[in-house]
């Protein structure tokens, strides 16, 4: 578990680097309820212009480990290959149905399973073929900005030039109960910007 | 009605007894029974509804793990995932057949059908069952699709997470009903409530029944429905319930059983029981009979065996060996016809025997008589029968006593035992009476000279003297012979002729006598005449004759001797002798001599006043020696008429005080005292010893006028005459001679020394002024031969005859 955080932590390193005058947003994800909701993914999307294309060799962790994925919730920049390792001691074959990224793998352990490129927007809902309880979700997203939520229910989306954005908050494990939600932000200046974004029920 | 008989009784009672017992037990029993049974249906219907559902909820579990494990196959996951028409249909068809689903239907997240195996066409149309359609489990639920039953089941197929549902139809259909008989051995049916009826959807029943069954449903319930269905003319309980599970209850199932099936053991059981009632029940009337028998053979036997001791047989015992009550009560039964029989003996005995004797008694010979009586009557035979009495029996008894008299009585009985020898039966009838009977046959020639000598051989026998410590007794006796037929064709007719003729020999002193018509017919008149003479003294009938006594010494009447006459008024003048017995005999002597002594003392008062001084005698009978009263009566009567004692003199016969001697003593004794003067009647004929007369207060003897009449003719008879008017004379009594019929016994008398003399020559009796005036023209001319007594004694000649009849009174 250890490993990935600085994954995700070295990509925001290297957004940092090539935008100087930018700013961090931190966006705090409520449920309908007003609590805190972790594993939420945020993204934001210029209103105008495009994204900048993922950088080449992108790459994202989803590992299993006690026959669970972690981290049960990725967001990705289109483009981006995700690897698999396996953590536990027994094998496990992971597949999807999901349009934005159907494949499945053989029986493996450890690091023998080959990077999936997650190429197409869309969410990818991962399986394991031989235990039907392990499920992930990965957001393929068409910008470089994104965030997920901690147990605080925060993130921060870090390196955002200033202008007008379209925020969009998910959170899978509420699948049922609150639904995606996007909105539309302005950002300014360089001092980090906070927003609270309250999920709607709804499924 | 009343039962009577006790057996009947028995049976009856032990019978219904055992009918009631058997009836209640039966009726308890097959109650109990058809209630378990019902029970028992009810009970395996109940379970076959929890088997049965447990098996639809089984069978939904394995259908819906099939089925889960057909949709996490991957293979199938994937082919549904491509989201390909044909694919997914080929893939549910294939999947379908593997795990024998009859139905594959898919359905997207949206609940749109997207492939049906069995309804290609409702595909894009949203599932029609969406509740079955949950969140993440799988679901089962009874449906109809297509017209049939399914049970369908509905699971997520999940990639991993939930991208559609996969529906599984599994039919219902007789298979499933036959397996789930099986296991619950109820019929199964499952039934469709379609808008046009009941419609079987599967069964185990055939078409026939299957049609009865609808017949029978309940409208429809979401309950349970418990009923008895007909079904195919059988009884069924049936359970009805919905098998949908939303309560639209559409689908039902039917589970029922037959009820005769189920009662088949009970029904056995049943017949059973009343196999056995009716066993047993005949088991207790063949027991009860016997029970009944054994208690009333036994009871019958005792009963005729008291009918026989009642009729009076007491030969047969009753012949029970038992040993128990009935036992013990047959032999107290023997026991009591012994000890009756026995005292029915003694009883016969002291009925029909003398006990002092031996003879038999009065009613044994009454009994033999008539018994006699009727035999002889069929048979055309004859009877005799002898009664006789002792005469001086009462005599020897009074004198000296009473052991002395029945030495005599078993003295004489001996004597008739040992010389009748051919009686038929010798009876005592009471005192000294015996009767003889004897059958015709017996008796020695069948005539009466025959019975005469059979009562000469008594009278033989009884004269030899009993002796009583050596002390000689002298006793006579008179013996009445009647015969059967011609004196009398009853008993009390013959008894009564034969007393007759008994005391016609008494009177007659003959020692026996037959019996004659016309002692009975005097018998008979002397009863008429005894009813009239008691109503002589009111009427006035009776009338005193006086009989002069003349003094042989001077001529002179100074006494008459009262005679009684009865003037009957269609009768004329009836002798003494027709009615003075019977007088004696029923007592009424003593007011005919109540009568006599008033009319004589009366008289006698009268002739003092006229100036006749004249002594009447009055005969006194035997009965009035008895009368205690009788010296105060004549007491009195002399103080009435105010007569001297000394015109009054009382004539007795020997026999009249030797029947009491004692107590006629002290009445003359009495009448002694008062100056009555006291004469001895009929002296001669009686048995009195003169040292006896002595003892009396006698002034007067009267010699009988059986020894005067004949002493003219008699030499010895005149010797007798003499010597008692000697012996009188000593005595220093008067002596009176009665029966003086002609001069010359009147001669005699006063050569021998006679004080008085009464007789016809001199007077017949005669009314009182008669008397008086014959007195009056004869006084004092019998003492020469040549007075006017001569015309008076040729006047007495023709009257003479009259002299026989002359009463002793």
């Amino acid at each position: 578990m250890n490993a990935f955080p600085r994954g995700s932590v070295g990509i925001a390193l290297l957004l940092c680097a090539s935008h100087v005058t930018a700013t961090d947003l931190v966006l705090e994800v409520r449920d309908p309820k007003g609590a805190a909701v972790s594993d939420a993914v945020m993204y934001a999307q210029p209103l105008s212009g495009s994204s900048p294309s993922v950088r080449p060799k992108t790459r994202a962790i989803v590992d299993q480990v006690n026959k669970e994925f972690v981290p049960r919730v990725s967001i990705v920049q289109a483009g981006t290959e995700v690897f698999f390792p396996n953590s536990d001691n027994i094998r496990h074959s992971i597949y999807s149905f999901s349009s934005a990224k159907t494949f499945t793998t053989k029986l493996y352990s450890g690091r023998e399973a080959a990077p999936v490129l997650f190429d197409k927007t869309g969410i990818v809902i991962l399986g394991c073929n031989i235990h039907d309880t392990m499920v992930a979700w990965v957001f393929v997203v068409d910008t470089p900005w994104f965030a997920r939520s901690g147990a605080d229910g925060a993130g921060t989306i870090k390196g955002l030039p200033p202008g007008d954005y379209t925020i969009t908050a998910a959170a899978p494990s509420l699948a049922g109960t609150a639904k995606s939600i996007a909105m539309t932000l302005r950002v300014e200046g360089t001092a980090p910007q906070r927003q609270s974004i309250s999920l709607e029920a709804g499924s | 009605m009343r039962i009577q008989r006790l057996q009947t009784r028995i049976i009856v009672f032990f019978v219904a007894l055992i009918a009631l017992v058997q009836v209640a037990a039966f009726w308890f029993v097959n109650a109990a029974n058809s209630r378990n049974a019902q029970a028992k249906v009810a009970e395996e219907l109940n379970v076959g509804q929890r088997v049965f559902a447990r098996l639809l909820d089984q069978n939904a579990e394995k259908l819906k793990l099939s089925a889960r494990v057909l949709a996490a196959d991957f293979a199938f996951r994937e082919a549904i995932a491509t989201h390909d028409t044909g694919t997914i249909a080929s893939v549910l068809a294939n999947h379908g057949a593997r795990i024998g689903a009859a139905a594959m239907v898919f359905v997207d997240l949206d609940g749109k059908v997207v492939s049906d195996t069995l309804i290609p066409q409702s595909a894009a149309h949203p599932f029609v069952y969406p509740e079955l359609l949950g969140k993440g489990a799988a679901s089962a639920s009874m449906e109809v699709l297509d017209g049939r039953a399914f049970q369908l089941v509905a699971v997520p197929v999940l990639a991993p997470l939930p991208i559609g549902w996969v529906v599984i139809g599994f039919a219902v259909d007789d298979a499933l009903a036959s397996d789930l008989r099986k296991l619950t051995e109820l019929e199964v049916t499952f039934a469709l409530d379609a808008p046009q009826g009941w419609r079987v959807l599967a069964s185990t029943l055939g078409d026939r029944d299957q049609q009865s069954l609808l017949a029978a449903m309940p409208p429809r319930s979401n309950d349970v429905s418990r009923l008895v269905m007909n079904i195919s003319d059988a009884d069924h309980q049936a359970l009805v319930f919905p098998l949908d599970r939303n309560d639209d209850a559409r689908i039902v199932a039917v589970l029922h059983r037959s009820l005769g099936d189920a009662l088949a053991a009970f029904v056995r059981l049943r017949n059973t029981l009343i196999v056995l009632a009716a066993l047993s029940l005949v088991l207790s009337i063949v027991g009860s009979v016997a029970v009944a028998r054994n208690i009333t053979r036994p009871l019958e036997a005792l009963a005729s065996a008291a009918a026989r001791i009642e009729q009076g047989d007491y030969s047969a015992p009753v012949n029970l060996k038992r040993a128990d009550e009935i036992g013990v009560l047959a032999s107290s039964l023997n026991h009591m016809r012994g000890s009756i029989a026995d005292r029915e003996n003694r009883i016969l005995k002291l009925a029909y025997e003398d006990p002092l004797t031996d003879l038999a008694n009065r009613s044994r010979f009454s009994n033999e008589l008539e018994l006699a009586i009727t035999e002889a009557t069929q048979g055309k035979l004859k009877l005799t029968i002898l009664m006789m009495d002792l005469d001086r029996f009462k005599y020897v008894n009074d004198t000296l006593g009473h052991g002395v008299g029945d030495h005599v009585l078993r003295e004489v009985s001996a004597r008739l035992q040992k010389t009748v020898t051919h009686a038929e039966c010798i009876a005592r009838l009471g005192g000294d009476e015996f009767a003889i009977l004897i059958k015709q046959g017996v008796a020695r020639h069948g005539d009466d000279a025959s019975f005469a000598a059979t009562a000469r051989e008594i009278i033989a026998a009884l004269e030899a003297p009993i002796l009583f410590e050596g002390q000689p007794l002298d006793v006579g006796t008179s013996i009445g012979i009647a015969h059967f037929p011609e004196h009398g064709r009853d008993a009390q007719t013959l008894v009564r002729n034969a007393d007759i003729a008994m005391y016609a020999a008494k009177r007659n002193k003959t020692g026996f006598a037959t019996y004659e018509q016309h002692y009975d017919t005097s018998q008979q008149e002397h009863l008429s005449l005894l009813g009239e003479l008691r109503r002589a003294v009111e009427r006035n009938e009776l009338r005193l004759y006086y009989q002069p006594k003349v003094s042989l010494h001077s001529a002179n009447v100074s006494a008459v001797e009262a005679l009684i006459r009865w003037e009957h008024p269609t009768r004329g003048l009836v002798p003494p002798a027709m009615f003075i017995p019977f007088a004696e005999h029923t007592g009424y002597i003593k007011l005919l001599t109540r009568w006599v002594l008033r009319e004589a003392v009366r008289q006698c008062g009268e002739w003092l006043r006229e100036g006749l001084t004249l002594q009447i005698s009055v005969n006194i009978s035997a009965r009035d020696l008895m009368n205690r009263e009788l010296p105060e009566h004549v007491a009195e009567l002399l103080a009435e008429y105010d007569v001297t004692p000394g015109l009054l003199c009382l004539e007795i016969t020997e026999s009249g005080f030797m029947e009491d001697p004692g107590h006629a003593q002290k009445v003359l004794d009495r009448l002694a005292e008062l100056g009555v003067k006291l004469s001895i009647d009929d002296y001669g004929t009686g048995y009195s010893s003169l040292s006896y007369i002595m003892k009396l207060p006698v002034q007067e003897l009267k010699i009988d006028q059986s020894f005067i009449s004949r002493m003219a003719t008699d030499e010895e008879i005149s010797t007798i005459v003499r010597s008692t008017i000697d012996l009188g004379h000593n005595l220093g009594l008067q002596v009176v001679a009665e029966g003086v019929e002609d001069r010359a016994v009147w001669d005699m008398l006063r050569t021998l020394g006679c004080d008085d003399a009464q007789g016809y020559f001199m007077s017949r009796p005669l009314e009182a002024h008669a008397l008086s005036a014959w007195i009056r023209a004869n006084a004092g001319t019998f003492a020469c031969p040549n007075n006017p007594v001569n015309r008076l004694a040729a006047a007495a000649v023709p009257l003479a005859p009259q002299s026989s009849s002359k009463s002793s009174l």
